[in-house]
């Protein structure tokens, strides 16, 4: 293992490189462009091990990774915003046909307007859609979690969507420890999973179904999906013997006595974890893992830690409702005895979350109720 | 709380104020510290300004967010002028500018009568020329200004700053080890025009 200097893109774009990739299709958008230029780059040094197919659109990659996947290959594809729309009805197809490719979105956000920004609410958006989600706060964890999310996809047969920031994390320089191919190998063979689709022997696949064949298949898919935080543990456990590094699906830090916690997903986390220290008292939830929503152990925790109160950071918003990360906290507390209030903080737009915000959102004013849902406009 | 050290700066798209600012971290990365450099840009276009952040600390975990209120700020195009380049400057910071005798008398425009920080200056543009380094009629002065940043934060020496170079940088590297040493020994600070 080696120290290297290098973007959240950079990190990503190794990562599928050393997972030992069969094809790479992709299209390039930013803020992920780089994950793109990085591969491309692998591939014209000879490098990059697999397959790597220039497509005209994000509709033709994500179809284009489930072919091969659909023969057993390994695929990766990455994307951001309007690109994700784009391959929304792909999206479906992929969790539908049980494949397990993994993709990477970069958020940015869905216009109009025209804007670069990481709103959260382009991956929100395809919560529906039967993939995994998970969520990562730095370059390292991009990483680990992409190698992980191979292991995850293929041990239950779902595709999975590794999500980060635009520009704090994608475009952000910093030292992370690379793992060498050698070491990866270790932790993930070649893909194993059966092939749908055998070259030389012809067949039709996912034919036209009736709605109670399709509701196995539904009720399969979700109670498949619900084993990934227990699956997910055995993977991190062989995966820190290997690479010395630990991950879990919620990752908390609750000081003794603390009332008010703060729930985040992505960088804004780790402005949270860094602010702890100088915020009287206060702790954090880092919601890595969003599908399955983990609510359960969100319950658990905030139940032996006697939270009073969550603030959730919101860099999203489902119009006519309000941020999404807070909506699904409210409904997994719902079968809570005593559960927790809930304040949102709603930063849609992508808005940067400092530290000034936080010390503000955590003292009311006057004449404001303690769980009034804030704007981030009205906290600077 | 480590204490940490933020930089903020200003170019012009093509000047390579991003790549330089990977340069330093991974300079002052060398030298023991974490550090992350980003940047925040619009749709990336030759000429456009760019700005760029470096962020410093002995501690791994920093905050996440742009930074508002900066030790350095440092300015790799004297023909960006205006209050905002100095937004959020610490009193006891630093304001670092390409320029040469002509940006003395831009100065007096951005400062005001409570600005306590330092000014120093590097003739960068001067220096890349001498050593043939632009692109077209653009001179590239992101390693001099390397050399001045090295300079006076202290952050990191000469030497670390030229092994980064030698690793991020693909072309004319001498010329760029003899930008980034004239940048590191020709910085100077200019006396307060204001009191």
């Amino acid at each position: 293992m080696a120290f290297e200097l290098m973007s959240g893109s950079q990190a990503a774009a190794v990562a599928v490189q050393r997972v030992g990739i069969d094809l790479v299709a992709a299209y390039p958008i930013t803020p992920q462009t780089a994950i793109v230029e990085t591969l491309a780059n692998f591939e014209a040094k000879g490098e990059l091990g697999g397959e790597f197919v220039s497509v005209e659109s994000e509709y033709a990659a994500l179809a284009c990774c489930y072919g091969a996947a659909a023969t057993g290959a390994r695929a990766f594809t990455a994307t951001s915003s309007h690109g994700l729309a784009y391959m929304h009805e792909i999206i479906h197809w992929c969790s539908g046909a049980r494949v397990p490719i993994v993709m990477v979105n970069v958020n940015r956000t869905i216009g109009a307007p025209w804007s670069l920004d990481p709103d959260q609410g382009d991956s929100l958006s395809q919560r529906d859609t039967g993939w995994m989600q998970i969520y990562c706060a730095n370059a390292q964890e991009v990483f680990d979690t992409v190698l992980q999310a191979y292991a995850l996809a293929e041990e239950l047969l779902l595709p999975c969507m590794v999500v980060f920031d635009g520009f704090y994390i994608s475009h952000t320089y910093e030292a992370i420890d690379v793992a060498e191919k050698e070491e990866v190998r270790r932790f993930i063979g070649p893909p194993g999973f059966e092939a749908q689709v055998k070259p030389g022997s012809p067949g039709n696949t996912h034919a036209l179904t009736t709605g109670e064949n399709q509701l196995l298949l539904v009720r399969n898919r979700h109670e498949t999906m619900l084993r990934a935080p227990a699956v997910f543990e055995e993977i991190n456990k062989r995966f820190s013997d290997i690479m010395g590094r630990s991950y879990k699906i919620i990752d908390y830090v609750i000081p003794p006595g603390a009332k008010t916690v703060f729930l985040a997903a992505g960088s804004t986390s780790e402005t949270v974890r860094w602010a702890l220290p100088k915020l009287n008292n206060t702790g954090l939830i880092q919601l890595r893992m969003f599908r399955p929503f983990p609510a359960g152990q969100l319950r658990s925790v905030l139940a032996a830690h006697d939270v009073e109160k969550v603030i959730v950071v919101d860099r999203n918003c489902s119009t006519g409702m309000g941020g999404i990360f807070a909506q699904e906290l409210r409904s997994a507390l719902y079968e809570m005895e005593n559960p927790p209030q809930v304040q949102d903080m709603i930063l849609a737009g992508g808005v940067d979350l400092t530290f000034e915000m936080l010390e503000k959102i955590l003292i009311p004013g006057p004449d404001e109720s303690r769980t009034e849902d804030k704007w981030g406009v009205d906290l600077k | 709380m480590n204490e940490m050290f933020e930089f903020r700066l200003h170019g012009r798209g093509g000047q390579g104020i991003v790549v330089a600012a990977s340069i330093f971290a991974e300079a002052v990365f060398l030298e023991g510290f974490y550090a992350r450099a980003f940047s925040l840009f619009g749709a990336e276009r030759r000429g456009a300004p760019v700005t760029a952040f470096i962020r410093v600390s002995k501690d791994r975990l920093m905050p996440r967010s742009r930074i508002y209120q900066p030790d350095y700020v440092v300015v790799f195009d004297s023909t960006i002028t205006g209050s905002t380049l100095i937004a959020g400057l610490k009193d006891e910071g630093t304001l670092l500018v390409n320029g040469g005798e002509s940006w003395d008398d831009n100065l007096t425009g951005i400062l005001g009568p409570d600005n306590r920080y330092q000014i120093k200056t590097v003739d960068a543009t001067q220096i890349a020329w001498k050593h043939k380094l632009a692109i077209g009629s653009f001179p590239m002065v992101n390693t001099v200004m390397l050399g001045a940043m090295g300079r006076i934060s202290g952050l990191t020496s000469l030497e670390n700053l030229i092994s980064s170079i030698k690793k991020r940088v693909s072309a004319s590297i001498d010329a760029n080890i003899s930008a980034v040493t004239e940048g590191y020994e020709r910085v100077k600070e200019v006396e307060r025009l204001v009191t």
